[in-house]
């Protein structure tokens, strides 16, 4: 992860901490590295432009209290994870006033994008709106500005991503990179097709919309599937241990990759 | 539910394919010819290399208009037929689409080509992407899916256009991709003429 460690002056004491800039790294890698290294402490974060200020708390490598602006919990960790600029500073010993996140650290970035993802439908209308305009966009057939294979290509080299496959509703692999030595490709495929038609018929009887996110966790593999367009983009990990992640890093590239299908 | 690939494929799949005493298929209800390959390569190379210069895309549209009559009038049984019928339209739950979906899943499991529809937008355009359409083995220079331009516009026109037989040549398929100029798959794109 691409940080400076950093003398950082408190109270008039030196203390070692981290610092850094969010174009060269993520939020989620952050967490993922305090989480992995057990640390104690708070993440102060300051977004650029605008100077808005979040805190997340760790106490041993757990996310014990987020805070960004009035908004604190999981609501304060997905604004903070739609943060594209800014910088952010580790204070170690740090301890929070109260905890108000009780989750562990990939559950919550998990949790947190869903809520993003339901923001941006919110944002963008209604829900079914939303899933309106992505049905006509995908019918506009009008050229994404990266082709599919390129945006696929960004999908794999996620870390953790084994392979990614595009799939038509009738099980047709229009598109695949990567392999995975758990899982054939062409039978995952037809086997999705077969796995989305039956979601979609429950979606339909319960009247709950159409399918927005699929995750099947297998002993030897985990497979992540979202509509993209009229068809079905999936990526297959081998383990659960990375999926907050990966959902989140994924986010955008399923959208571009959404225009092309 | 829509039309599944896998289960159209498996089922024609198992239908025994076999020449009549004029080497024609009875089978599917039209009269398939039974010949290798090659031969339709070789004769589809000849024939443009023959070709003046000045009368090359002429050349090229025949072809193109063999295949397109052949998969309209051979589409027409296909899709009408008792296989059909009992195979695909238990799965057809939107219409024209999943006709569609059907009919290029038989036209994989026939081997003629593992190709599938990747966009859809009804009775306008359409675009098919195929991997082992067996036109790429062949010699020849540029773009050569003639058989899979042909057959597109023909499928298109059977489920868009107006009914048999009077919905020929409402539509026209270009191709964008081939295997055979180095792209990983070809593509091809139906839209209306």
């Amino acid at each position: 992860m691409p940080v400076r460690i950093d003398a950082v002056t408190a109270d008039g004491k030196s203390e070692s901490g981290l610092k850094g800039n969010l174009s060269l790294t993520t939020i989620t890698d952050l967490l993922q590295f305090l989480s992995a290294s057990a640390k104690s402490g708070v993440i102060r974060l300051l977004r650029q432009p605008g100077g808005d200020e979040g805190r997340i708390y760790f106490v041993a490598g757990e996310l014990v209290s987020v805070v960004s602006k009035d908004l604190t919990g999981l609501e304060g960790l997905a604004d903070l994870l739609s943060w594209e600029q800014g910088t952010f500073h580790f204070m170690p010993g740090v301890a929070a006033a109260q905890s108000n996140i009780g989750l562990s650290v990939q559950h919550a970035i998990m949790e947190a994008v869903v809520l993003l993802d339901k923001r941006a439908k919110e944002n963008g209308g209604n829900g079914s709106g939303a899933h309106k305009e992505a049905y006509e966009r995908s019918f506009a057939m009008q050229e994404s500005g990266r082709d599919s294979t390129e945006v696929l290509n960004d999908l794999l080299a996620i870390p953790g991503i084994d392979a990614v496959v595009v799939i038509g509703r009738d099980g047709f692999v229009i598109e695949s990179v990567g392999s995975s030595a758990r899982v054939n490709i062409d039978e995952l495929g037809a086997s999705l097709a077969h796995s989305v038609n039956g979601i979609e018929e429950m979606g339909t009887e319960l009247n709950v919309n159409r399918f927005q996110d699929m995750f099947v966790e297998y002993g030897r593999a985990v497979i992540i599937c979202k509509p993209v367009g009229d068809a079905v983009a999936a990526v297959v990990t081998p383990d659960a241990s990375k999926l907050g992640i990966i959902r989140h890093k994924t986010r955008k590239l399923f959208e571009e990759l959404a225009q092309s299908f | 539910m829509t039309v599944m690939r896998d289960t159209v494929v498996k089922s024609l799949a198992k239908i025994t394919v076999q020449g009549d005493e004029n080497g024609l298929i009875p089978e599917y209800e039209v009269l398939v010819n039974l010949l290798p390959v090659s031969l339709l390569n070789t004769f589809a190379e000849r024939i443009m290399a023959a070709a003046p210069p000045d009368k090359k895309a002429q050349v090229e549209e025949g072809l193109v208009r063999a295949a397109y009559e052949c998969g309209y009038h051979t589409g027409c049984g296909i899709i009408t037929s008792e296989i059909f019928n009992d195979v695909v339209m238990p799965m057809v739950t939107e219409g024209e689409k999943d006709i569609l979906r059907g009919a290029y899943a038989a036209f994989t499991a026939w081997g003629w080509a593992k190709s599938g529809i990747v966009q859809l937008k009804e009775g306008e355009r359409m675009v098919i992407r195929a991997f082992d359409y067996y036109e790429a083995d062949g010699g020849g220079e540029g773009l050569r899916g003639y058989t899979l331009r042909g057959l597109s516009q023909a499928f298109f026109d059977l489920a868009y256009a107006d009914p048999y037989p009077d919905g020929m040549d409402t539509h026209v398929c270009h191709q964008t991709k081939g295997i055979e100029a180095g792209d990983p798959y070809g593509e091809f794109i139906v839209v209306r003429k």
